[in-house]
């Protein structure tokens, strides 16, 4: 249930942010093992390079911040009325990419608990 | 530990030692350490003024109290920051009029007591804990204000402080969806909810008495004096941290900020204009004060204390000057006194609403303020006194409202329909 908690306030959070850009066409796409999940979401609304280094600044925080990802972090996904607050993710997260794809945006979210093995999946080594 | 982080422990150290030494200074150390022993057996709801029973004594309990917030976070490898400042000085600042280091402890214990519940490290609940100690009231009140042995009474308090402390982490995660992040004392909101429940039984068990208002109008002026020193030492490290130039820089970008919690402003980069902003709202708290000729009491310095808390986490010289306006016409139209506790007090707590003011304009913020005075004049009563930051339970109702109105008129609006 808490794995279905998170999963449905990141995506929550991230479709929120990408309605704004009110695509035509969105994507989401997970893929689960026992320590930890990707979360891919594509759009088809490209973003400039000062758009892609926004988000990236959002979803990557200077440092790691449990005390306002468990309690703040809360908020993320809960509310679609206002804008999208990245950030609200960026501390749950354990890595994250931001690019264009050849139709629009997609960013890229793995979690998980601390067994999480990054080898499982196909975080960017660069 | 990055520079501001480093500045922010030198600060923080700095102002206890000062308040410790001062308090000594001013009383000797025996009367301050027999009166801080007899604090800790005061009920201490609200409002109790702590400098009644010496300006000193207030002292050296606040800074016991902010040395207990600074060595909680250090403890727990929290990074200090414009969150954990927020809560340290708000703690501190609420020791000059209810908390003290026996009022707080049962109420962190509860709240660690959950976080080994829910697996999580405490660092992570550490802000909870922290502004949780709004509660602190309840455990001295049952301790020593129910007429029940001690042997039966102290017991009880330290656990209706466990009790409290670990139902709050699952309370104040549900109250901030309820205002989505428009109220910045939202653990107050948590508190005060909670705080009607406890405040029920305790009528019900025939042991709840009236609330009454400690108030001192004597001068002092080592109280009179701390706000605008404590203030000019942040103003004057934005001048050291950073060229001026680029402080200034920084304070205009921080005032285009909404607020909306959590905004820690020192994560935005701009180190110096932080320091410039928590340093002016201090400065302008404190002559707004001096200007009506309001007493500087425990309250009154507690109240500057939590404006200056949070100008590294959600408050502006933008975003609170419509609040705080809408607070003193509210105070006008009602006849009330500027000067009176209930409004005096409500002028600078209101700045809790700031985000509102932020995120939605100037003619937001002053209804907010408006409805805050009348809605805080009340509020203290329904939970008996038992949560100190009657502000924020208060403001949390008021950014209730204000959310669900404006969230049912922008999800209403025809135009952005599908086409039929």
């Amino acid at each position: 249930m808490k794995r279905k908690e998170i999963l449905g306030r990141l995506i929550g959070e991230v479709t929120n942010f990408l309605l704004e850009g009110n695509p035509l066409r969105m994507v989401v796409s997970l893929h689960q093992e026992d320590d930890g999940a990707h979360l891919s979401f594509f759009d088809d609304q490209k973003r400039s390079d000062a758009e892609i280094q926004k988000i990236n600044k959002a979803l990557h925080p200077k440092q790691s911040r449990p005390e306002l990802a468990e309690y703040y972090g809360l908020m993320a996904g809960h509310d679609v009325t206002w804008d999208a607050r990245l950030q609200l993710i960026g501390w749950q997260i354990k890595q994250a990419t931001v690019s264009n794809s050849d139709s629009g945006l997609r960013i890229d979210l793995w979690l998980g608990s601390d067994a999480f093995n990054p080898e499982q999946f196909t975080i960017n080594k660069d | 530990m990055e520079r501001s982080e480093r500045t922010l422990y030198v600060l923080l150290a700095t102002l206890i030692v000062l308040l410790f030494l001062t308090g000594l200074i001013i009383e000797g150390p025996i009367t301050v350490l027999t009166n801080v022993v007899l604090l800790q057996t005061k009920g201490a709801r609200l409002i109790s003024d702590f400098t009644l029973y010496g300006v000193g004594t207030a002292m050296v309990n606040a800074a016991s109290v902010g040395a207990l917030g600074l060595l909680l976070a250090y403890l727990t490898s929290v990074s200090l920051s414009g969150p954990t400042v927020a809560a340290i000085v708000t703690m501190l600042g609420f020791s000059f009029f209810g908390n003290t280091v026996l009022n707080c402890l049962p109420i962190i214990g509860g709240v660690w007591i959950a976080s080994r519940l829910a697996r999580k490290k405490f660092g992570s609940y550490s802000l909870i804990a922290l502004f949780g100690t709004a509660l602190g009231p309840l455990v001295t009140y049952i301790m020593f204000s129910i007429n029940l042995p001690y042997f039966i009474s102290i017991p009880l308090g330290i656990l209706a402080g466990l009790v409290a402390g670990f139902l709050l982490p699952a309370s104040a995660g549900a109250m901030l969806q309820l205002h989505q992040g428009y109220n910045l004392y939202n653990v107050g909101f948590s508190c005060g909810f909670l705080g009607l429940f406890a405040s029920s039984l305790l009528i019900a068990a025939g042991k709840m008495e009236g609330l009454s208002v400690e108030w001192n109008e004597q001068f002092s002026l080592a109280l009179f004096l701390i706000i605008p020193v404590f203030s000019l030492m942040l103003i004057a490290s934005a001048m050291i941290l950073e060229k001026p130039k680029t402080s200034i820089k920084g304070f205009l970008a921080i005032q285009k900020m909404p607020g909306r919690l959590p905004s820690d402003f020192f994560d935005t980069g701009y180190t110096g204009g932080t320091f410039l902003n928590i340093g002016l709202l201090g400065l302008l708290s404190w002559l707004y004060l001096v200007a009506v000729g309001a007493p500087i009491n425990g309250p009154t310095v507690g109240a500057m204390f939590t404006v200056i808390a949070f100008g590294g986490f959600g408050k502006t010289l933008k975003n609170t000057f419509p609040v705080v306006l809408g607070v003193i016409l509210s105070t006008l139209v009602f006849g009330k006194s500027l000067t009176d506790p209930g409004p005096l007090l409500a002028t600078l707590f209101s700045t809790t609403l700031a985000p509102i003011a932020g995120q939605f304009g100037f003619v937001a913020g002053i209804l907010a303020g408006f409805l805050h005075l009348v809605m805080v004049e009340v509020t203290g009563s329904w939970h008996g006194g038992l949560d100190l930051y009657n502000n924020g339970f208060a403001g949390g109702l008021t950014a209730t409202l204000f959310v669900a109105i404006l969230q049912w008129y922008k999800t209403n609006r025809p135009e952005e329909d599908f086409n039929s």
